[in-house]
């Protein structure tokens, strides 16, 4: 199959989208027709390039299930299958129309015919009844029909209307060509109706309806024959449904005066599709909703679906759905690829599910703080009020179980856990006063419960925290007291004849670094480091905490052993103060002081190996530990204003079946993880409550609780594994309290919520991806490769994905948000541990450093591992964030810059290209929209980046930028910089003097290139050096220079270094020689790439991709030319396949992604012959207007 | 960001203010003009698919020059009504009927154009492939209009989108004008597919019959001089127009262009005509968008304002003014 050049990979914008049955569901994405079983866990069965060049715009199985859209006699058969086991397909678009049987047996996907390809672009195509030859109505682009044998694709009949504008919509009705009703979606935004068999005049038909109302064009249409409604869709945002009355048949065009019945504003910007069921009306678009509104209460808006990315909503399809097995299907494809379905029930229960209940909390006195203790279906809640009494509630009955005295009154903390005892869980409740008392007590025996004494002042907080005390897990109590000292008891409980008992030992307390709010919001006892403890303080610190006895360990024993044995001689008496006061507290060893931002820290967790941090700044700090440092990994932003960070929770992105045999296995393998694990964020945005997922930019869940100042827990449906998926948490509950009451934001007894989302095919990036960049690759056990790249987009994202091109299996490993603005381009250097030589070599770990730029003048950079998980062949990947950069950081700082006019410019960064790469600094230079070219250097030891030199004198937009070091016939280095600007000239930097210079920030730098040289008529899109010399040439500093530019040349430039001639020992550069290919792609060029010294590969937005051959003088012919479904590219990435094969790989970004696999014979130039593709392709004529040049 | 960002990010954005253009393109037809010399010898010209009118504004200020009392006529045709502009007739009414195409010869008394410039834009989707196709008929109704009402060796100007199936739109043109070059303004943006096409020597096959009752269809590829993949293309000479040393249309300059003039925001020339979103905007605004759990406030209102009686065709309405 792989004899030439083909596409491996495709992630492009989901345009069609429709169930067969409940069972199937069929997808366009660019050319490919894809099915997906929809039964238990849903899977891709079948995919098939069906439309060579034209992207899929519709998709129409021969029976249609869903018969109310359009039929209403369709039969279905006895057996109750509703379509046959070879079912036949129309798949569109474009132009292009063609027949496909997909088996639902075998399922599998085979072309009926050739590529028909008409004269104009078709926008629905319907099945007409009639035997023994199908007949297609296909309805075109400027308002015609045209009756089509489906086989052969022979025109029997063309019809127009006599408007022949066009139209952006169209809607074919009726069962049988001479009754055929077409609605059509105009340019003037009106709905017009007509038939073909209707009204003529000059044999053209008139418009027998006309509806007005919108006020953009209408871009989707759907029809409900039995309600006789039509509804629309359209760019004024607004959905329109219009009572038409019976289409078709003897019916004609229906109503006389349709009236307009409904008019659905609720969308936030266009809507691109809208589908009709007897109750509701769903419509989707680019805010990226899909909005369920019910019929009755004139359009209110009964469920959003939300999900996809900034792209919106392209594709949307409604299961008729079977009333037994719990309601039909909502599909949604995205302009990011994704392809997400719902369940959806028949009734809509969802106004008695989704209200919020008031727990019927009722006790002397008002809730104060509310706590959830114990695990799937033995869930109780505790509430302690503000009288210092403890109750507990199951099933809506609330029981006093505990009364604190009057030290417990107005003020008080309550944490809970849970401790596994023999059998049985044990329950322990802990409850700190406003004098230092703690009391301690089991929740299913209070009365044995003991005072402790934490200092004399208020207990700021109480924290329990599961520890292990000399290799057995234990449990662990901190209060917080006053002037900074934590108090610290192991707590253990013992089974007597009378029950339970508390077991107590004080520990030596830790002391908080001081500040104004000095007390402990959150700890935890890290689990693979014995004896550690992770800690967060109010005033936003983290600090690490080692036990006493670890710190010891290595002081002498005797001494060790003294200090426990009068400490267990002090356990046996009672607690007393001047006891505490005899054991030093203890000081941090590692400190990050308000890291978190003077809001605090609000949790600290471990999980993996990698400690996880929230706080109030809105931010989550991914950590590890090393050497007994803390060290931040990485920072994670919420979305915007969330700026109140609880806690995170960990998502199970995998297949369960698989984590559970991963996770028997991981008992066994176990080694310390590098890599982060898929997180959500829990806060508060504004009022509300809310679960943000930050892999996809979603909010999963919002409840409208008040804020974030009251106590609340989040509870998970029951029967959930430890690590959900995100869909589950869309279930879970918020049980908050709120103006004295408890309230719960649902029902505790509804087990499952009526939509249940899930995800097909997951996506990636919404909007237009303006570079690439690989990584390298990944081999398994079985050497199947994960190709890895990083790309950044227009969504201000930069991601990090792994392809692999045998199963065209992408998987998004990170996504990166700490942009504001567009991301335009990236550089890499690799850092091999241990391995330097850069090659192609696939490992099972590699390391990168990626560093970012884009609008607002910012520039990111990370250090990137990537390890192959085995059990899982899932590449992991381990973000550390190294350093940022903005050049107006001065004036964001300015306190009154609302009031000032900023008059420096808006700079993008255009280009960025690693200039040097040296063992504690890299440099790195950008191309900017200001006219400057900059320099900056960026150290990874201490995460600074630093502008060394800019310059201006270009004074225009510096579009591309790239870098070249070599050694002089001295053998001392070289380092050249070329620029290409807006003018079409590529300009030539010495900055050699950089390397040698100590002090780079006295560096002074050039103030002018040494050689400039009109190249372009436009701007200069895109440089690329050959890697390595061309061969037959004996010069030693020959540079050969590949240029594309706007005006869709592609050049190249053969320059010499002297250095010799110069007395001053200055560079001096020499043309040799320079040739361009004048028309290489018929729109600007933007992507450049050298695999070889005698191949490049060129792309552009006219969504070609071509292959050059170099000759040694540096002359270019086209090798090979292949359609690319990647729009608007931007950016291209090409590397010769390792070993033996000889093939290459090309990656293509733009609006979507592509991967194309070259094999050997591209790339020959012997086989220099063209040849064309011997797929079938039959161009269907029908217009005598059709004119030959 | 303030309102002053979009003054830095587009220069000529700024300038179009500052001059007193209604759009940021007067300056890509000024800009072509200074390489093709369009204007020279036009006594009739047609501005297709006018509105806000920016193109009108360069016709009248340029053809009509200083000397007022020459024979020039400047026809504008839009589906919208624009601001009157002087020198210029307007034609409300839609490209693709005869009618329009009759009104336009009416106007310059039976004579035809010298001249006709189109820079109309579709309404876009946001899918590269639909917008492109739209733009292609945009075109090429302008076009089949055009040869209607152009005069042999006339001039067409148009913009096109240089997309994956432009090399189709160039052979079609090929076979109407004797030269055609796609031509790039440095006032049109690098980053930017749009392109226009300056059509030459208006020559029409032999024996053509403009028509209006059925629309031009674009061409398809073939196997020989204009292969979907390979090396044949039909292509058409590129020329970057424009000064180099004008403004850099990619550049972001700072406020302060001059150190002798201060900066001074200046509002929009002309504000959209009624965007498709004003309705929707209006709602929102007001909180009046249907969420979960609150009914749509839009209903009543915008039942109000629909009136289903009413004739629908696009009247072609003449108004004039000098």
């Amino acid at each position: 199959m792989a004899s030439s050049g083909q596409s491996a990979v495709l992630v492009a914008s989901v345009t069609a989208l429709e169930f067969l049955g409940d069972e199937f569901l069929l997808t366009g994405e660019g050319p490919i027709l894809s099915v997906y079983s929809l039964q238990t866990s849903p899977t891709k069965c079948a995919s098939l390039n069906v439309l060579q060049n034209f992207r899929i715009h519709g998709i129409r199985p021969r029976t249609k299930p869903q018969s109310e859209e359009r039929q209403p006699n369709t039969i279905i058969s006895s057996e109750g299958s509703v379509w046959n086991e070879e079912e036949r397909l129309i798949v569109f678009g474009g132009k292009g129309v063609r027949l496909i049987t997909f088996s639902s047996q075998g399922q599998c996907l085979k072309p009926s015919g050739p590529l028909f390809e008409l004269q104009d672009w078709v926008l629905d195509i319907h099945w007409l009844e009639g035997e023994p030859h199908t007949r297609l109505a296909v309805s075109l682009a400027h308002n015609a029909l045209l009756l089509l044998e489906a086989e052969s694709g022979n025109v029997l009949c063309f019809y127009s209307c006599v408007e022949t504008c066009l139209l952006y919509s169209a809607l074919i009705i009726g069962s049988n060509w001479d009754s055929l009703v077409l609605v059509g979606g105009t340019v003037f935004n009106q709905l017009v109706l007509w038939r073909p068999r209707g009204t003529k005049s000059d044999g053209q038909s008139q418009v027998e309806r006309r509806l007005l109302g919108h006020s953009g064009v209408i871009f989707n249409l759907c029809y409900l024959q039995k309600a006789g409604w039509l509804a629309s869709a359209s760019d004024d945002r607004s959905v329109r449904v219009w009572n038409v009355g019976s289409l078709g048949g003897d019916a004609g065009c229906g109503e006389k005066l349709p009236t307009c019945l409904r008019v659905l504003y609720g969308h936030q910007a266009r809507v691109f599709c809208v589908r009709l069921t007897p109750t509701r009306v769903f419509s989707a678009g680019e805010d990226g909703a899909c909005l369920l509104w019910e019929w009755e209460g004139e359009g209110k808006v009964g469920r959003t679906f939300r999900g996809h990315r900034s792209g919106g909503v392209r594709a949307l399809a409604v299961s008729e759905g079977n009333m037994s097995c719990g309601g039909g299907w909502v599909a949604t494809g995205g302009a990011d690829g994704e392809i997400r379905v719902w369940r959806v029930a028949q009734e809509n229960k969802k106004d008695e599910e989704e209200a919020q209940v008031d727990l019927g909390f009722k006790a002397r006195g008002c809730p104060k703080v509310i706590r959830l203790v114990g695990e799937g279906t033995d869930v109780k809640t505790l509430v302690c009020t503000d009288q210092g009494e403890v109750c507990v509630s199951q099933s809506q009955i609330w029981d006093v179980i505990w009364q604190g005295g009057a030290d417990f009154h107005s003020y008080c903390v309550m944490e809970v856990t849970s401790i596994q005892k023999f059998s049985s869980v044990v329950r322990i409740c802990a409850v700190g006063n406003i004098n230092g008392g703690v009391q301690v007590f089991p929740v299913g025996q209070p009365d044995v419960g003991v005072l402790l004494q934490a200092g004399h002042g208020k207990v700021h907080s109480v924290l329990w925290v599961k520890s292990v005390f000399d290799g057995c897990e234990g449990l662990c109590l901190l209060a917080s007291g006053s002037e900074g000292m934590v108090y610290r008891w192991k707590i253990g409980v013992l089974e007597s004849e009378t029950g339970l008992q508390i077991e107590k030992k004080i520990l030596p307390p830790f002391l908080l670094p001081p500040c104004a709010k000095r007390w402990l919001t959150a700890a935890v006892a890290l689990s693979h480091k014995e004896g550690l403890y992770l800690c967060g303080d109010r005033r936003g610190s983290l600090l690490l905490y080692q036990r006493n006895d670890q710190r010891n360990k290595d002081l002498k024993e005797t001494e060790n052993r003294q200090q426990r044995a009068e400490q267990e001689k002090l356990n046996k008496t009672e607690n007393t103060i001047s006891v505490k006061e005899n054991i030093d507290p203890l000081s941090p060893i590692s400190t990050l002081f308000g890291v978190h931002g003077k809001q605090g820290v609000t949790s600290v967790c471990e999980h993996q190996g990698v400690c996880y941090t929230t706080g109030r700044d809105g931010c989550v700090r991914i950590l590890t530990i090393e050497e007994k440092v803390l060290t931040v990994r990485r920072i994670q932003r919420a979305c915007r204003g969330m700026d109140w960070l609880e806690k995170v929770l960990f998502l199970n992105s995998h297949r369960p079946e698989l984590e559970e045999r991963v996770e028997e296995r991981e008992e066994v393998t176990h080694h310390e993880s590098i890599a982060e694990a898929r997180f959500v964020m829990v806060g508060f945005h504004s009022i509300n409550f809310v679960i943000w997922d930050p892999h996809r930019q979603e909010k999963l869940l919002s409840v409208s609780c008040g804020g974030g100042h009251r106590s609340w827990v989040y509870r998970l449906p029951t029967h959930t594994p430890t690590h959900p998926q995100p869909n589950m948490l869309v279930q879970g509950t918020l049980v908050f309290i709120k103006h004295g009451a408890v309230i719960a934001s649902r029902s505790l007894a509804s087990t499952e919520a009526d939509v249940n989302g899930q995800t097909l095919k997951e996506g990636f990036h919404g909007r237009g991806i303006g570079c690439v960049q690989r990584l390298g690759c990944l081999a398994n056990a079985s050497s199947e490769l994960w190709e890895v790249f990083v790309t950044g987009g227009e969504d201000t994202i930069v991601s990090v994905l792994a392809i692999k091109p045998q199963s065209g299996t992408v998987k998004v490993l990170a996504v990166l948000t700490d942009h504001i603005s567009n991301v335009r381009t990236l550089a890499t250097v690799k850092r091999g541990e241990g391995n330097e030589s850069g090659m192609d070599e696939s490992t099972s770990a590699l390391s990168s450093m990626v560093f970012s730029a884009g609008g607002r003048a910012q520039l990111q950079c990370y250090r990137i591992l990537i390890r192959l998980d085995e059990l899982r062949d899932q590449p992991v990947c381990q973000v550390t964030q190294i350093a940022g950069h903005r050049l107006d950081e001065q004036w964001e700082r300015k306190r009154n810059r609302h009031k000032t006019v900023k008059m420096d410019p808006e700079t993008r960064y255009m280009s960025m290209a690693v200039v040097y790469d040296g063992k504690e600094c890299v440099l790195l230079a950008l191309g900017c929209s200001d006219g400057a070219v900059r320099l900056f250097s960026v150290t990874e030891s201490n995460r600074r980046i630093e502008m060394l030199w800019e310059c201006f004198y270009h004074q225009r937009c510096v579009l591309s930028v790239t870098a070249h070091m070599l050694k002089d016939s001295q053998g001392k280095d070289l380092l050249l910089l070329f620029s290409g600007t807006t003018d079409g000239c590529i300009s030539v930097w010495d900055l050699t003097a950089v390397l040698n210079s100590k002090a780079r920030v006295s560096w002074q730098g050039p103030t002018a290139p040494i050689f400039s040289i009109p190249v372009h008529q436009s701007g200069v899109n895109t440089l690329a050096l050959s890697q390595w010399r061309v061969p037959g040439q004996t010069e030693e500093n020959l540079i050969s220079l590949a240029s594309g530019g706007d005006d869709g040349q592609l050049s190249l430039l053969h320059v010499i270094v002297k250095q010799e001639q110069q007395e001053n020992g200055d560079v001096s550069l020499e043309l040799r020689s320079h040739w361009s290919v004048p028309l290489a792609h018929s729109s600007p060029l933007t992507g450049l790439c050298s695999i070889s010294p005698d191949l490049l590969v060129s792309t552009s937005p006219d969504q070609r991709m071509c292959l050059w051959s170099v000759s040694s003088d540096g002359l270019m012919d086209p090798q090979k030319v292949l359609f690319s479904h990647t729009a608007d590219a931007a950016g291209l990435w090409a590397w010769s396949e390792a070993g033996s094969g000889g093939g290459a790989w090309v990656v293509v970004c733009g609006q979507g992604l592509q991967l194309f696999k070259l094999t050997q014979g591209d790339m020959d130039k012997q086989n220099n012959a063209v040849r064309q593709k011997g797929e079938e392709r039959r161009k269907v004529m029908f217009s005598n207007r059709f004119l030959k040049t | 960001m303030g309102r002053s960002s979009k003054d830095k990010r587009d220069i000529y954005y700024r300038l179009a203010k500052e001059e007193g253009w209604r759009a940021r393109s007067a300056f890509k037809l000024l800009q072509l003009d200074e390489e093709f010399n369009l204007f020279k010898g036009v006594s009739r010209a047609v501005d297709l698919c006018a509105a806000p009118g920016s193109w009108s504004q360069v016709l009248s200020r340029k053809l009509r020059g200083k000397d007022k009392s020459e024979e020039v006529k400047i026809v504008a045709v839009d589906l919208q009504a624009m601001a009157p502009l002087p020198g210029v007739t307007q034609i409300q009414g839609d490209i693709t009927k005869i009618s329009t195409a009759q009104e336009i010869i009416r106007h310059f008394e039976g004579q035809s154009a010298d001249l006709v410039v189109c820079d109309g834009a579709p309404d876009v989707t946001g899918l590269h492939d639909v917008d492109e196709y739209i733009q292609a008929q945009l075109l090429l109704a302008a076009l089949n209009i055009t040869t209607h009402v152009l005069k042999p060796g006339g001039n067409f100007v148009a913009k096109i989108f240089r997309g994956k199936d432009v090399t189709l739109l160039y052979s079609q043109l090929k076979i109407f004008f004797s030269s055609v070059t796609c031509a790039k303004p440095r006032s049109s943006r690098n980053s930017s597919i749009e392109a226009f096409v300056v059509c030459q020597n208006y020559s029409p096959p032999e024996g053509y019959v403009p028509n209006m009752s059925n629309p031009l269809l674009d061409h398809s590829y073939d196997v020989d001089f204009n292969q979907l993949e390979g090396p044949n293309r039909i292509i058409v000479p590129f020329l970057a127009c424009g000064d180099l040393s004008a403004f850099d249309s990619d550049r972001t300059y700072p406020l302060q262009l001059d150190s002798s003039k201060e900066y001074q925001y200046l509002p929009p020339t002309q504000p959209p005509i009624r965007p498709p979103y004003q309705q929707a905007c209006q709602l929102r605004k007001n909180n009046l968008l249907a969420k979960e759990d609150s009914p749509s406030g839009a209903h009543d209102d915008a039942l109000s304002s629909l009136d289903l009686n009413t004739s629908q065709d696009p009247k072609t309405v003449i108004s004039e003014t000098h």
